[in-house]
């Protein structure tokens, strides 16, 4: 996102302007500015009063109000925000909830498909930009086949694809629970098992495992010194959890004929959009991959032969830090993309913010009301992004020399 | 031949442990995928849906007596592409025989279907040949193309409205709302890239707060803003929804499109510039003459990019109610006769589309080796 503002043209040097031409030059350019800006704002001003006017004819009045009524409809999946005493806590939806605490829930699922796709997307796309420069013929012609044929084609049929030709063509749950055990893989949604708080687990414990869990991941991102440290402080945190009695339990899911309950719920919408977000961003992501490890010096490359390093350590230790610090202006615009692309979730279902936005819509009247409210949630959710990516981009510009 | 098989493959699949075994878990897998989708290909799978379904994915429900309205779009669209080709390729005799086959080939299929369809395949091909040989042969013909496009829009419009422009559908509509865009959004993006390096501040902000307004939010919202309020805001007139569609995305890209040419207009050297100042000309001819003939030449190829991009768009018309490619193909799969026809729709979908684009971003990459041949 260019969030950085340019510089504007400087002013240019006269020499036979005298001063009293100089400041009529000012004036001029001051009047013309103020007029623009009369003019700009008086065009804003007459396009509300029309859209108030067309309003008042089909005698509606735009209002916030509808905000505060009930919902009166019930949304499948996603979190929202109610009163408890005082304190907001996150609680399911009901059809008895307001309006705003459906959008709420709405802005729930597009953050968390946006996310997780985040998250996803990175990983299967540097998997993809640095298959395309494998060794291997066939991991190249494959991963360039992928990215071609994504690129190439549009989300929304590929998201139908997945919906319809894919998830919805898994076996349903009763076949399903005998085929895949732990995991449940069916037209009705997908379960995972999931760590739960084990019945009669102490806090100290508990607090140990985090810790012990947390320093395991820690250690994947550390240089290799600091990884032994964090390695056996894990060990340690962990030893000392088990002793006190391990806190946390893997909750199996159990498939009953038409629901499972336990474990972790993904939603066959959440699957499909997930996966056609992920696979398509990921092709994207994978094209700035590329790009920016071949436009890593060759030097680098042959530095890190002269040193004995092998293509994975070079790839690894050498080349792919430098190339995340080219492309992080790059993957912020691709993560903007990808929380947008969130809004097609309306095509199969999904409950995310524009979809709820539309049920609302329909129950109220209150379109153009609604229509504010969502396209601020999104210009926030993406000048949210692109901060982020700018922090994170000064940041990793500062440890370098170059 | 044995010989360089094997060395072949110990160098490309077999060089190191670890591609090694990559190549051990990959083949067999692309082995079977590719028997499995080759036995259902040619065994499993009815293609017979496609013919009968044909026309409702092309042209949704454009009635069927009014068809050879269409036809004529398809004729015009010949012309126009050809002449557009011929100002890039030069029409190598290799390319025109290629040509040739490829439309023999669909010719071909068409026959085995409908004879009449055929012919008019091959007439619109050939008017594209003749359009790709006047303007690759004759380059004063070239200034004309811009006129040619413009009037060959409007005239495709006259010709396809009079049986009601809500009945436009299928593949039609979706190209139509792409050359729409593409051609709209350009001039408007010129000018929003221009006011985004104004002198005047005012100009800068309205214009820097519109692209970034519009390339926060998805597509979709702004297309189905702008369909609720233009009846709001102009209730004597009812705009029909195509129409209505089209402006959305063309406010849409104009953003994305202002931002290609500002990259571009970023590209041209101050000097020439200065230069063009120091010869006295004014402000306006200094940004026509100079700045942006050698910045468009920049963004020739990100541009045809971005009619890929609003290409692969067009479906989410469907959240307007419009019956495009995809929504056709869904509307014949909603028919209960053809609804176990769900892959062999999508993979015609997905075919169509992926040729459309591969073409487009064929173009693009063929531009941009183009073009960069006079660059310093």
């Amino acid at each position: 996102m260019t969030v950085q503002q340019q510089t504007g043209p400087q002013p240019r040097f006269d020499l036979k302007a005298s001063a009293w031409s100089r400041r009529k030059k000012r004036i001029k350019h001051d009047l013309l500015q103020i007029a623009i800006i009369v003019a700009m704002v008086g065009i804003l001003i007459a396009f509300a009063l029309a859209v108030r006017n067309g309003l008042a004819r089909h005698g509606i009045s735009f209002s916030f109000d509808y905000l505060w009524q009930a919902a009166g409809f019930d949304i499948s999946e996603g979190k929202t925000f109610s009163w408890s005493g005082s304190l907001p806590n996150l609680t399911d939806f009901t059809a008895a909830d307001s309006n705003a605490q459906a959008l709420i829930t709405g802005l729930f699922n597009t953050i968390k498909v946006a996310v997780l796709g985040i998250i996803f997307s990175t990983i299967l796309g540097v998997m993809l930009g640095v298959g395309r420069l494998s060794t291997n013929w066939l991991v190249r012609q494959i991963s360039f086949g992928v990215i071609e044929f994504v690129r190439n084609t549009p989300l929304l049929i590929q998201l139908v694809f997945w919906y319809f030709a894919v998830v919805l063509q898994f076996p349903p749950l009763a076949a399903a629970a005998k085929l895949y055990g732990g995991f449940i893989i069916s037209q009705q949604g997908t379960y995972l098992p999931w760590p739960v708080l084990a019945e009669g687990a102490t806090i100290p414990s508990a607090v140990a495992a985090s810790v012990g869990i947390a320093l395991v991941f820690t250690a994947l991102f550390v240089s290799a010194k600091l990884r032994i440290l964090a390695l056996v402080a894990a060990f340690a945190a962990l030893a000392l959890a088990i002793g006190l009695g391990f806190p946390f339990v893997l909750d199996y899911p159990v498939a009953n004929r038409f629901r499972a309950s336990g474990g972790i719920a993904i939603s066959p919408e959440m699957a499909a959009l997930l996966l056609a977000i992920v696979v398509n961003s990921a092709s994207y992501i994978a094209e700035i991959v590329r790009g920016a490890i071949e436009a890593v010096n060759r030097g680098q490359w042959e530095a890190a032969a002269a040193l004995g390093l092998n293509r994975r350590d070079t790839l690894s230790d050498i080349i792919l830090p430098q190339v995340f610090r080219v492309v992080l202006p790059s993957l912020g615009n691709q993560y903007i993309n990808l929380s947008k692309n969130t809004a097609l979730g309306i095509a199969i279902g999904f409950p995310e913010l524009f979809n709820i936005y539309g049920t609302i819509a329909n129950q109220t009247g209150r379109t153009l009301e609604g229509i504010v409210i969502v396209m601020v949630a999104y210009l926030l959710l993406s000048w949210i992004i692109s901060a982020v990516v700018n922090f994170a981009n000064s940041r990793l510009a500062m440890g370098t020399s170059r | 031949m044995i010989a360089s098989t094997i060395r072949w493959s110990h160098r490309n699949l077999f060089a190191k442990p670890l591609d090694a075994v990559l190549s051990l878990v990959v083949i067999p897998l692309c082995a079977w995928a590719l028997y499995s989708g080759g036995s259902w290909v040619f065994q499993g799978a009815q293609w017979g849906i496609i013919p009968e379904s044909i026309r409702v994915l092309l042209v949704g429900i454009y009635p069927a007596d009014q068809i050879w309205r269409a036809w004529g779009t398809l004729l015009i669209f010949g012309l126009l592409f050809g002449a557009t080709l011929g100002c890039v390729f030069f029409l190598h005799r290799v390319l025109a025989l290629g040509y040739c086959l490829v439309v023999a080939a669909i010719a071909l299929v068409a026959v085995y279907s409908e004879p009449t369809s055929a012919l008019l395949i091959v007439a619109a091909a050939a008017l594209a040949l003749a359009g790709w040989f006047a303007t690759s042969r004759w380059e004063n013909l070239r200034r004309f193309l811009v006129p040619a496009w413009t009037l060959g829009l409007i005239a495709v419009f006259a010709l396809l409205s009079p049986p009601g422009i809500g009945l436009w559908g299928g593949l039609m509509l979706s190209v139509l709302i792409t050359m729409v865009t593409a051609v709209l959004s350009l001039p408007l993006g010129i000018l929003l890239a221009f006011g985004r390096r104004s002198q005047l501040a005012s100009v800068r902000m309205f214009c820097t707060a519109y692209i970034e307004t519009m390339r926060s939010v998805p597509l979709i919202l702004v297309v189905y803003c702008v369909w609720i309020v233009l009846p709001v805001l102009a209730p004597q007139y009812s705009v029909p929804d195509v129409l209505r569609g089209m402006a959305g995305f063309t406010i849409f890209f104009s953003a994305y499109v202002a931002e290609y040419v500002r990259s571009g207009l970023q590209a041209v050297p101050k000097g020439q510039v200065e230069a063009a100042r120091s010869l006295g000309m004014s402000e306006l001819d200094v940004n026509r003459y100079i700045v942006l003939p050698q910045s468009l030449r920049v963004v020739v190829p990100p541009l045809v990019g971005n009619v890929l991009d609003v290409f692969n768009a067009a479906p989410l018309v469907f959240i307007i109610g419009l019956t495009d490619f995809l929504r056709a193909g869904q509307m014949v799969l909603a028919n209960p006769q053809y609804s176990d026809r769900t892959y062999e729709i999508y993979i015609f979908l997905f075919v169509t589309y992926f040729l459309i684009g591969s073409l487009i971003t064929f173009a693009a990459r063929k531009l941009e080796l183009h073009l960069a041949k006079g660059a310093r």
